[in-house]
């Protein structure tokens, strides 16, 4: 995974005035570790689809999925069902876990209708292009 | 007291593949090398099927595909990626660690009043599992050697649960009897042999084996791998990884060439990332090797390097790539079919700006420039996934260029790539 490193020209002003504002710059704002606590184990991914509409996740969507997160029920959660990723809410009935979609057109999914249901990962974060 | 642990990832360019993949789970899957040659990676599925390492693509592309084996080009901007996460997250969880290969490493863990490492080990597997979707195997014992024979043995006795405290056994000889004297760290094939005509078969064998008769044959050497048999500590976890002796870069053509201009612009491109690799691990080259060569196969074998010392030490780009070019005329041969091509910056050293300064004052101003303008393209390189920017000999079009052409496009460091899922 690559942080962003130093501001890329760092050229020194060789003439001139110092700038009056040279002793109060602090760094730049640094959305890795904004959005990222931890780098080792968060992936990115995008999304296609509108299964997760109510929850602000919507079509073409990036969103950041951190693998060290063990679900809990109300998380967001990348779930492999029959080979595929999918991304639902994760929800708890009668000690039973399943997989509720933020879209009334969307069935919720049951464990017992599918022969292997693994959590990936947890989103913690999507990022979404407004314009 | 300190144990050690060799750790490394299970089928690990196939797993890596899986990781992030879910339609590969399960599933027999084999990785090709470079321009699509050989297999060099098999998931657990695949190596069921007697599918061996090694194996030239084109010989057995039409068993693969009778099987249902899904074949990919290598990506190793992933296993890279995924390695150095795996990297990190054991980093966290012990005292030392030595990174041996891109999916192997040695570290070093304590040890109280003989406890069985088993459940600690157990728990990083786990938490490797969920961070990274990767299973390890982890072999502990008192030191390196006998580490890697204890991962072998977790391979052997115990392949699901991936883990061997050969440290804490009791039968510690009937275990060092299973391993064959060719399967040791250190051992190559001709040691092998000559062992194996003295009658000494075993890792066990090895161990008690006349300490005279040995160190003549093999010295220091053979010397240490038998003090390490014995449980002795020789081999130290080497942190800070022994400087490299030199940084290579050479590859394959899909095609063969015969042109001067072909070689010249291979050899470039090389040049140019063997410089930003030396770059990446602040280091500085005094000595430049270039070669290139036939095929193995063919018939009319030709293989010719040249050597050039430089007077001062660099890694500026602009300076190798001159010289790279100007030696690439001396290993040219217009009659001949080169497919392989590389440059070797030899003679490393840390790299002094200082020194450089000093030394030649006047061109201080100018090579302050120059290295800020190579740190600017080295940086928007980095921020944007390769080679935005590079030398203008290194865009024309290349008919030789890598063959990749099973490679899933995926990837987890390029937002362009990343993964897309359907939800």
């Amino acid at each position: 995974m690559k942080k962003t490193g130093l501001p890329l020209l760092s050229f020194s002003v060789s003439a001139g005035f110092p700038s009056p504002a040279d002793d109060y710059t602090e760094e730049n704002i640094d959305l890795n570790e904004y959005l990222i606590q931890n780098p080792f184990s968060t992936f990115f991914i995008r999304v296609k689809g509108d299964s997760m509409i109510n929850s602000g996740i919507q079509n073409q969507d990036l969103i950041v999925v951190d693998k060290s997160i063990i679900a809990k029920p109300g998380d967001i959660v990348i779930a492999i069902i029959d080979e595929r990723f999918t991304v639902k809410r994760l929800e708890k009935k009668d000690d039973t876990f399943y997989l509720k979609a933020e879209n009334h057109n969307y069935p919720d999914l049951h464990l017992k209708n599918y022969s292997n249901m693994q959590i990936w990962g947890v989103v913690i974060y999507s990022i979404h292009n407004c314009r | 007291m300190n144990a050690i642990a060799l750790i490394d990832g299970n089928n690990f360019y196939a797993s890596c593949e899986q990781s992030i993949n879910p339609s590969l789970r399960n599933k027999p899957l084999v990785i090709l090398s470079n321009n699509d040659g050989c297999i060099i990676a098999r998931s657990a599925e695949a190596r069921i099927l007697k599918i061996r390492m090694g194996e030239p693509y084109f010989k057995i592309k039409e068993r693969l595909n009778k099987l249902g084996v899904i074949v990919l080009s290598s990506n190793y901007s992933l296993y890279g990626d995924m390695s150095k996460r795996l990297m990190n997250l054991l980093k966290k969880n012990c005292e030392k660690i030595e990174i041996y290969s891109i999916d192997e490493a040695f570290i070093s863990i304590h040890r109280p009043h003989n406890k069985d490492l088993s459940p600690w080990a157990r728990k990083l597997r786990t938490l490797i599992y969920q961070n990274l979707g990767l299973t390890i195997t982890i072999g502990i014992a008192e030191n390196k050697l006998r580490a890697k024979l204890a991962n072998k043995l977790a391979k052997r006795i115990n392949y699901s649960a991936g883990i061997f405290d050969l440290g804490i056994t009791n039968n510690k000889n009937s275990y060092l009897k299973k391993i064959n004297v060719d399967n040791i760290w250190g051992i190559g094939t001709q040691t092998s042999r000559w062992l194996r005509s003295k009658g000494i078969k075993n890792a066990k064998e090895l161990k008690d084996m006349n300490q005279h008769e040995l160190k003549k044959k093999l010295g220091v050497v053979g010397q240490r791998i038998q003090l390490e048999l014995k449980g002795y500590q020789c081999l130290p976890i080497e942190e800070k990884r022994n400087q490299k002796k030199e940084i290579r870069v050479s590859r394959s053509f899909s095609q063969p060439i015969t042109k001067l201009e072909e070689l010249k612009h291979a050899l470039a491109i090389y040049a140019i990332r063997a410089s930003e690799k030396m770059r990446a691990q602040n280091l500085q080259a005094s000595a430049i090797t270039i070669f290139t060569r036939t095929s193995h196969y063919s018939k009319f074998n030709y293989q010719k390097s040249a050597y050039k010392k430089l007077i001062e030490a660099t890694n500026d780009t602009n300076i190798i790539l001159k010289i790279v070019i100007e030696l690439s005329k001396e290993i040219y041969h217009p009659e001949y079919k080169l497919t392989k091509a590389g440059v070797l910056m030899q003679e490393l050293s840390e790299f002094t700006y200082f020194q450089k300064s000093i030394l030649n004052y006047s061109s201080k101003n100018k090579s302050d420039k120059e290295r800020k303008l190579i740190q600017t393209i080295d940086s928007l390189n980095n921020k944007f996934n390769n080679e935005v920017i590079t030398w203008g000999i290194a865009k024309k079009n290349q008919s030789w260029g890598m063959n990749r052409k099973l490679l899933s496009g995926t990837s987890i460091t390029d937002i362009e790539k990343i993964p897309t899922i359907i939800i």
